[in-house]
């Protein structure tokens, strides 16, 4: 039997469509191991968007290389649509996968092992061709209902390397969830690039995720990654829907309106505000988390220090901080007055700590509450651990309970670790 | 498939409007647009692409835009060197810059400056009759690009460096001495500081941000 081992770099995006792949080599010959073991088959699912993330991935190649370097090589994602040319000079490479043949990687494998070499960019192109996974590391099953974007922000390079805006044809959708819900899976997360802009047959968002609530079943829908544009009033009405989650990953970026313009984004921060005015209205402790980037191109103190008042003032539970960096073929990439590595790393210092001081604010708020987990493992010590409807990590002795169950768990107190977890008990 | 597609499109026509700007015309191929959007548009076989706005009309059967060369730019360079019959690559139209369907019978302010002016040129080519006011903020009054092509009491050009346009002055200047009508909605197009001063004045008569659309030009 074959060892197979996965790297997944970067967005929920690629970790959706590795499940997918690994699940294909599940119901295969093959034995899926750490990515730190020896293996016949390495699949590097590569990231772009930021320097680092190009720099990981090489890392994740590189390693593997080390690991075994008679191993069958397989790297795709972002990098290599991003890099096609450079990507090239990474040593021992079998296959380069771009992202729209990504799906056919478990036939690329299998034709290899038998003997045929496939030239992967031959293969029939195809965003949305991954079957439900049914074997996954997780509990929570991913949904992709959208790829790439037509926004053009001028520091993003995911329309080059994802295309343009694709949305999956609803009555596909439904179908994949109703599988993964027979699967078992009791939290679905609806994910893409820009899946507020979800737009296929006359369905918007609104109206695909109110149909999606009304499937039957006990299970929850988390939204992933959205960007603060593209909804109305609707979407707000639906996140008070038992079945969806309080929680979204709103990307602001800055708190400077100036900026926001530089960046070609969608709103301003006043808008961005009224959103989270409208939540916070009908669900007072929804739970927002958000990306920042620092260090954006002619970002002066003044625009930082209005991102900073900014994420004290909405108090996000957890921020993504990004330290801008060229992608080249950006319009920001032309941009003057880039902004120096050392004011970069300082940003996102200062972010970093009120991020950290914000989460633990927001998950004190939760001691003597309810929060519904969904156990994710229970550990030698009988002690379960998972994430209630808001997202946050909770830890409770597990008595009957088993993986995948929801239990009602009261918040007693909260462990204050690396990472902050509320503790509680049935 | 999603995949940045590209075609090969032939210039038609150049009209050289001043020295540094013009616009071009080119085959149309079917590529569907709605008025606001932009194309990337580059040389034929270039990985080098740029975003320029659709200057003409949603039912025109040709495309154009409306180019300004710039002294530091690369692509602009190489489009004011095409010749009529020499080939483009040209990516499908993206943007949301648009008039939503139920505003169209709105009170329109369309405030640009310099070339920004391309997208409301096709807002009015795309929808006559609509009810609108175009602000154009210029240096000099020799860029009042085609002001001919536009009712004479709709176009405002705001000329800040010589003394021959409709209003002296920017267009912050002009907003600053006229009031906008209430229920007017405004769509800003140009560069970012004019756009944040406008959004600010405006801001102050009232209008409210749910009311202004905005894209920036570099």
């Amino acid at each position: 039997m074959k060892k197979i081992a996965f790297k997944t770099l970067g967005c929920r995006l690629n970790q959706f469509e590795t499940d997918s792949i690994v699940s294909q080599f599940h119901h295969g010959d093959y034995e899926i191991v750490d990515f730190s073991e020896v293996a016949d088959v390495y699949v590097v699912n590569t990231c772009t968007v930021t320097k680092q993330g190009d720099s990981r991935s090489r890392q994740a190649v590189n390693f593997a290389n080390r690991k075994n370097p008679d191993s069958l090589m397989v790297v795709t994602g972002c990098m290599v649509n991003n890099h096609m040319d450079n990507s090239q000079n990474l040593q021992d490479v079998t296959y380069f996968v771009k992202n729209e043949q990504k799906s056919s990687i478990f036939h690329i494998v299998e034709s290899h092992l038998g003997g045929e070499m496939i030239i992967p960019s031959d293969l029939k192109p195809d965003t949305f061709n991954y079957s439900p996974a049914d074997k996954t590391m997780h509990t929570r099953s991913m949904i992709k209902i959208q790829d790439g974007c037509d926004n053009f922000c001028t520091f993003c390079i995911v329309p080059k390397v994802r295309g343009r805006a694709v949305s999956r044809p609803p009555h596909d959708i439904m179908e994949n969830i109703r599988k993964v819900l027979d699967f078992g899976f009791k939290e679905i997360i609806l994910t893409g690039v820009n899946i507020g802009r979800y737009d296929s047959q006359d369905w918007n968002f609104e109206k695909l995720l109110e149909s999606i609530v009304e499937i039957s079943g006990d299970f929850r829908v988390r939204i992933s990654s959205i960007e603060p544009d593209g909804y109305g009033d609707r979407f707000i009405e639906l996140l008070q829907h038992p079945k969806v989650t309080p929680h979204l990953h709103l990307c602001l970026q800055s708190g400077s309106d100036r900026i926001l313009l530089q960046m070609k984004r969608m709103y301003t921060s006043s808008e961005y505000r009224n959103i989270i005015d409208k939540i916070k209205r009908e669900i007072p402790d929804f739970n927002f988390t958000t990306d920042i980037m620092v260090g954006f191109p002619g970002e002066t103190e003044k625009d930082f220090q209005q991102t900073v008042s900014m994420v004290e003032e909405i108090g996000f539970s957890h921020v993504h901080t990004f330290k801008y960096s060229i992608r080249n073929g950006t319009r920001a990439a032309r941009m003057e007055d880039q902004i120096r590595g050392n004011v970069k790393s300082d940003r996102s210092e200062i972010i970093r700590k009120l991020a950290e001081e914000n989460k633990l604010t927001y998950r004190r708020t939760f001691i003597g509450k309810d929060q519904r987990v969904l156990i994710e493992k229970i550990n030698r010590k009988g002690i379960a651990k998972g994430y209630g409807q808001h997202y946050i990590p909770v830890e409770f002795p597990a008595n009957s309970y088993s993986r995948n169950d929801f239990a009602e768990v009261q918040i007693k107190e909260i462990n204050r670790g690396k990472e902050p977890v509320l503790v509680g008990v049935v | 498939m999603n995949l940045r597609d590209h075609k090969i499109y032939r210039i038609q026509e150049i009209r050289e409007l001043t020295e540094s700007a013009f616009i071009l015309r080119f085959d149309r191929h079917g590529l569907n647009f709605m008025a606001g959007q932009h194309i990337l548009i580059g040389l034929e076989g270039s990985s080098e692409l740029r975003e320029y706005s659709v200057y003409s009309g949603e039912k025109d059967d040709f495309l154009e835009i409306l180019v300004k060369e710039v002294e530091t730019g690369m692509v602009s360079k190489q489009l004011k060197k095409l010749k009529v019959g020499d080939p483009v690559q040209v990516e499908s139209a993206v943007g949301f810059f648009r008039i939503n369907k139920e505003d169209i019978d709105k009170k329109l302010l369309f405030i640009a400056s310099g070339t920004g002016i391309a997208p409301f040129h096709s807002f009015i080519k795309s929808y006559p009759g609509i009810n609108h006011t175009l602000l154009h903020g210029i240096r000099y009054s020799h860029e009042a690009y085609e002001s001919e092509s536009y009712e004479d009491f709709r176009y405002i050009s705001c000329v800040s460096k010589d003394q021959k346009g409709v209003f002296k002055g920017r267009v912050t200047d002009y907003l600053k001495q006229n009031r906008i009508e209430e229920n007017t909605l405004v769509y800003l197009c140009g560069n970012s500081d004019m756009i944040l001063e406008c959004k600010d004045l405006l801001e102050e008569q009232g209008i409210s941000n749910e009311s202004i659309y905005t894209e920036v030009y570099f």
